[in-house]
């Protein structure tokens, strides 16, 4: 049973993909207004949530499904464990919400079947990167999310700017990718298979040297993909895709996909040198920078998409001190309530027509819905009690306190400050206040209302699944060590921790601070500097500029040399023999 | 030895092409007065060189199962011996499958110019001197062949002789080709008064040691055949001929011209392994070149035709580090990744070249117009060319390395094989080889992007339309590329044996 | 065997006396180098074709003289009797081009029919 639900879960979307791109229409006035496009991407992401759903009773730790592929390329291995249907189910469910949502976003776009057709190839990757129990599919999923995230963010091919993003997203997560393609090859090469169960288990008895440069390798890719430091710079430029898309990355799929390989092989790892730092101080520094860029910014789209890096910051800094069950906690919480804003920015986006925050204002009397949606949002994202926000990322900071240094727990708990504090901002500033222009505003559609209210239920009732949940990846990771954490047990662990009081009260600082944002006017002042540099992202654009400058500028130095001289093209052979016959003689003496 | 049957299989996969192509000539010529005579011939002429080659698969699927059940034959002709093994079927499949392919794609690409039916027959002839040139069991055999495959090719790439460019390009490449074979030449002559033979399995037995003159002639065959493979710096023709042939020769001569070249190379210095192990290292070297030198000059190119000529130098660059890991350690996984990149190489390169001919075709030549195809022009092609822009993104996407197409599992085989060495220098070579992957995306998907865009450009708007008989090749072969890249398996049979009798010696 | 061994010890220079062999070996050596030379500095591309020819030329006398050497001297003949026919196609096309090009371009100075670059 479920090898087949497994195999449903990554063929519906991919063949929903292959039915869009076959029967749908390009816009609403082929085929006589019927939305095919719309018709056939709902139904097979709906039923490619149900079978995902379906696969929850039946998670276990064994590779259920095996095909085999021949030679190097091994087997295709299925393991629909605890982690991976977790992340399955968060990407399809969510997905097929974003479709949803599509249906009323996307109506009158033009190619919407290239749309829905690599939206649903992206669910189907991402149930397959989950799924998989090899390492060669691991990569291959993975670099099929690479793909899809790039086609679907240049959407709007005519705008360069989206050309722009798709193509950054793209390459700077394939150069983190070499990593994992480094660390999947020291797999195979030292263990003979690409079964990542086997892997984990021989882990120990790799070189160290070995172990070292897969558990770095692994953790360049994962930041890379998951915009963690130094990567981060793909995700806010990501924004110039068609918002569904926006939540369809930040919750359901890509980024997830970098926690998700921290979390996996965790166990192997956690006993390399520096590599528990190393994750920790990445996810430290990534959640603040993050969080000073999304209180600078002042495009809506893009506060969220530096709330998800800050985020995605605390999930990495939770594997980092050994939290992984904190981890993957929050990720669901952080899928939800980021899917939710996404989308409710979007119907704000789609009403109004802007993304600068500048220009709206008093737009919460114009769409009541959207308004209370995207609080029940910020108020999770802020980690306000009894929101799945809450739950999730107090279980993060205690399990810094137990298993990480202080001053990270300082930065984290700073953070949460801060992001509580970017949170009221962009709430204050989108939908309260006076009007600050003259936008035509309307509430969200129906198709837009039927996900915002699920996620919105979602957003407050998810932390009551920890039982579960804790139960299901307890018993399906052998080699993680995961406890098995009750609801009340962890309602009381977290009221009576200090820890907790002490993050509400930054916290509440944070959004007081907002409140008494002209009174500290005197400090925004002082700190001018801090905001300057964050609107300028800390430099990291500008470095990415100058690699693309010296890599062209290298390009140019180099035609150079491609005279099409016939003279200087024999000299090109002479020369080549010349240093042959140099090396050999070098050589052989 | 084999059966007579057997025999007549594998002399039929290079008499046929060859003895039929200057049939192919006088049938186009003799007796052709006014123009609507020679209109009329013109189909016949088309017809006979697309039966032909159909015809030739009949003695290739005879020879493939004579080969499956028997392993490796002989054929003693005088003095001539012709083998045919793992490595000879492979560039046979390869060749067959790509120039079936093209002769279909240029019966419309081709109507009507000039010289049409020397355009077949040297198609033809140079398809049975590919063919030919992988059966080679001596040195100077191997050399003739070669030669052979060389002139043909010079006559295809100039063959729009009213095009100053085109003639420009034909002109250096027969130089460069033509020096090179003269070094190829030097090395003949140096192994033959080392050894006192030509014959590749004699020389393999006699040469062991280290001796200075037969080093001198493996660096002669590198740099030779390397003129032909286009191993940087002896490169220089590549991007002017690919990009000035007819775009179906363009594809053969990226898809498998070069790697007969590549072939070629690998058998001579297979026959001198016993030398030294230097020339896995010299091998990889130049595939590391090939590589950055080929993906930084395509990331500025204008010309669509040209920029896939230079990402045809990375490719090879894939090549030669594949078969260098095996050179030099003689296990046969480099090689066998190799040979499949060179299989899914000339499907990949096969299909952006004719699909880039298709929209060539219908934005400038069906209007008399010889201009290169710029990027610019492709802006909003998938508008009005849906088929053939898919096949372009499939292409561009599986060059990049993108799965699940064939590119990916090609070179995944090959940095698996380098990283099952345990070297740490070739495994940072493989490394090198992606983040080069990752590079060539740099301007293989900003062509994508174009082809996507919403509003197409005034060339585009003004086009005309791709006759289907080029439709059918960029289906298949954007079928092809989507399910070798599902199931890479499928070609293991070919690749496992032709690296098998590749390694032999060792 | 025996001529192969005094070919080698020739080859690496050890003894240079003035048999008819080293001669021939200067010749080869000679032309070869004339050709490569010739290659980088003519700038006229028949001239360059003529070159081509003595490029040729130096791997003909390379092969009689390896087919002497290696103690097959029939083989090394035979071989150069086919370089021989080969050769001549490639002249035979090159100066072919070369009249198609002095009619497009006007002229046969490399430099202005360099056109293909970067």
């Amino acid at each position: 049973m479920a090898e087949v639900l497994m195999i449903l879960t990554i063929a519906l979307p991919w063949l929903g993909a292959l039915a869009v791109w076959a029967w749908g229409d390009d816009d609403a006035q082929q085929r006589g207004g019927w939305y095919a496009s719309h018709r056939l991407a709902v139904a097979f992401s709906a039923a490619a949530g149900l079978a995902a759903l379906a696969l929850l009773p039946s998670v276990s730790s064994t590779t259920v499904l095996r095909i085999p592929i021949g030679g190097m390329f091994g087997e295709l291995t299925f393991v629909p464990d605890g982690l991976g249907v977790f992340l399955t189910v968060v990407a399809t469910v969510i997905g097929c919400l974003a479709v949803v949502f599509s249906v009323d976003y996307m109506r009158g776009e033009r190619q919407q079947r290239r749309y829905y057709a690599f939206v649903l190839f992206f669910i189907g990757a991402m149930a397959g990167l989950a799924l998989t129990g090899s390492l060669l599919f691991l990569f291959f999923f993975w670099e099929i999310t690479a793909l899809c995230s790039y086609v679907l963010i240049s959407f709007y091919n005519d705008d360069p700017k989206a050309v722009a993003g798709g193509i950054k997203a793209l390459i700077i997560t394939q150069i983190g990718g070499a990593g994992l393609l480094a660390g999947a090859l020291l797999a195979y090469a030292y263990t003979g298979s690409y079964d990542i169960g086997n892997f984990i288990e021989k882990a120990p008895t790799l070189p160290a040297a070995v172990l070292a440069a897969m558990a770095f390798g692994f953790l360049a890719a994962a930041a890379a993909k998951s915009a963690q430091f130094p990567f981060q710079t793909w995700l806010p430029d990501a924004m110039e895709a068609p918002t569904p898309i926006s939540a369809l990355i930040h919750a359901a799929t890509m980024v997830n996909a970098g926690v998700y390989l921290l979390a996996r092989f965790y166990p192997a790892f956690e006993h390399v040198p520096g590599w528990r730092t190393a994750v920790m101080v990445v996810g430290l520094i990534t959640a603040l920078l993050a969080a000073f860029m999304g209180l600078a910014a002042n495009d809506l789209k893009r506060v969220l998409a530096y709330s998800t890096v800050s985020q995605l910051g605390y999930m990495v800094y939770a594997i980092g001190v050994g939290g992984v069950f904190a981890s993957a906690f929050h990720l669901l919480s952080h899928a939800v309530f980021k899917a939710l804003l996404f989308l409710a920015a979007g119907a704000v986006i789609h009403a109004v027509g802007t993304r600068d925050m500048r220009d709206m204002g008093g737009l919460g009397q114009r769409m009541p819905f959207v308004r209370n949606v995207f609080i029940v949002g910020a108020l999770a994202l802020a980690g306000l009690p009894i929101l799945n926000g809450f739950w999730s990322k107090e279980l993060i900071l205690e399990a810094g306190l137990e298993g990480g240094p202080g001053w990270a727990l300082v930065g984290m708990i700073l953070g949460a400050g801060l992001t509580a504090l970017y949170t009221a901002r962009m709430t204050w500033l989108v939908f309260f206040g006076q009007p600050r222009s003259d936008l035509h505003a309307h509430d969200a559609t129906s198709a837009m209302r039927v996900s915002l209210g699920a996620l919105a239920v979602g957003a407050l009732t998810t932390w009551l699944l920890v039982g579960p949940f804790s139960r299901m990846l307890a018993e399906t990771l052998p080699f993680h060590e995961i406890e098995h954490l009750g609801l009340w047990e962890m309602t009381v662990e977290i009221l009576a921790a200090p820890v907790t009081w002490l993050a509400m009260g930054v916290i509440g600082i944070g959004l007081a601070a907002w409140g008494l944002r002209e009174r500290l006017a005197g400090v925004t002042n002082s700190l001018g500097w801090l905001s300057r540099a964050a609107q300028a992202s800390f430099g990291f654009e500008w470095i990415n500029r100058r690699v693309v400058q010296i890599t062209q500028g290298a390009a140019s130095l180099l035609r150079v040399t491609q005279t099409g001289e016939l003279n200087w093209n024999v000299l090109g052979i002479v020369g080549g023999l010349v240093f042959i016959l140099a090396i050999l003689v070098w050589g052989v003496r | 030895m084999m059966m007579p049957m057997g025999v007549l299989a594998f002399l039929g996969l290079i008499l046929i092409p060859l003895g039929v192509s200057p049939f192919v000539y006088l049938l186009g010529r003799v007796g052709v007065r006014t123009s609507e005579q020679q209109q009329a011939r013109a189909t016949w002429v088309r017809w006979a060189a697309l039966l032909t080659l159909l015809a030739t698969w009949i003695p290739f699927v005879l020879a493939a199962s004579e080969f499956a059940r028997r392993g490796p034959a002989e054929f003693q002709l005088e003095t001539i011996a012709l083998r045919l093994d793992g490595v000879s079927l492979l560039l046979a499949a390869a060749v067959l499958g790509l120039t079936t392919l093209a002769a279909l794609f240029s019966w419309p690409y081709m109507a009507g110019e000039i010289g049409e039916e020397k355009y077949y027959t040297m198609l033809l002839a140079m398809t049975g001197v590919m063919v030919g040139l992988g059966f080679a069991t001596d040195l100077f055999n191997l050399w003739v062949w070669f030669e052979a495959m060389a002139v043909s090719s010079y006559l295809l790439v100039a063959f729009y002789r009213r095009q100053a460019a085109s003639l420009e390009a034909g002109m250096k490449y027969l130089v460069q080709s033509a020096t090179g074979s003269v070094m190829v030449l030097m090395g003949i002559a140096l192994v033959l008064a080392t050894t006192g033979t030509v014959n590749l399995s004699e020389i393999r037995a006699g040469a062991a040691g280290s001796s200075p003159a037969l080093l001198a002639a493996g660096a002669l065959f590198v740099i030779g055949f390397g003129v032909k493979v286009a191993m940087v710096p002896m490169h220089t023709w590549l991007p002017d001929a690919h990009s000035q042939a007819p775009s179906g020769i363009s594809a053969l001569l990226s898809g498998v011209v070069i790697e007969a070249g590549l072939i070629a190379l690998l058998r001579a210095l297979m026959a001198l392994a016993g030398v030294t192990h230097a020339w896995g290292l010299l091998l990889m070297g130049f595939g590391a070149a090939n590589m950055l030198y080929g993906n930084l000059l395509a990331l500025k190119q204008t010309q669509v035709k040209r920029l896939l000529a230079f990402s045809s130098l990375a490719h090879v660059g894939y090549m030669l580090l594949g078969f260098g890991i095996s050179l030099y350690t003689g296990q046969t996984g480099g090689a066998q990744g190799a040979f499949f990149h060179l299989l899914t190489h000339a499907m990949m390169k096969g299909l952006a070249f004719l699909s880039v001919g298709g929209l060539l075709y219908a934005l400038r030549l069906a209007k008399g117009d010889h201009n290169p195809l710029l990027t610019a022009d492709l802006d909003g092609a998938a508008t009005r060319y849906p088929l053939a822009a898919l096949a372009l993104s499939v292409a561009a996407l599986a060059l990049g390395g993108l799965p699940p197409l064939a590119g990916f599992m090609s070179k995944w085989q090959i940095f698996v094989a380098g990283f099952q060495t345990q070297n740490a220098v070739i495994m940072g070579l493989v490394v090198f080889a992606a983040l080069n992957s990752v590079l060539s995306l740099g301007y293989y998907v900003p062509l994508v992007n174009a082809l996507y865009r919403r509003k197409p450009s005034d060339v585009v708007a003004h086009g005309a339309v791709i006759p289907q008989a080029m439709l059918i090749p960029l289906v298949i072969l954007t079928v092809a590329v989507v399910v070798v890249g599902l199931i890479p398996g499928s070609l293991s049979w070919l690749t496992g044996e032709a690296a098998k009798a590749l390694l032999a010696a060792f | 065997m025996k001529n192969s061994v005094r070919f080698q010890r020739s080859f690496e220079g050890e003894i240079m006396n003035f048999s008819p062999l080293n001669i021939i070996l200067l010749g080869v050596l000679g032309l070869f180098g004339v050709g490569l030379y010739g290659l980088l500095i003519t700038r006229n591309l028949i001239k360059i074709v003529l070159v081509l020819q003595i490029l040729v030329k130096a791997a003909v006398l390379a092969l009689v003289l390896a087919g002497k050497a290696g103690g097959n001297l029939g083989l090394g003949q035979s071989l150069a009797a086919t370089v021989i026919v080969a050769d001549t196609v490639v002249a035979v096309i090159g100066l072919a081009l070369a009249v198609q090009i002095r009619r497009r371009f006007g002229t046969l100075d490399l430099p202005a029919i360099s056109t293909l670059k970067g």
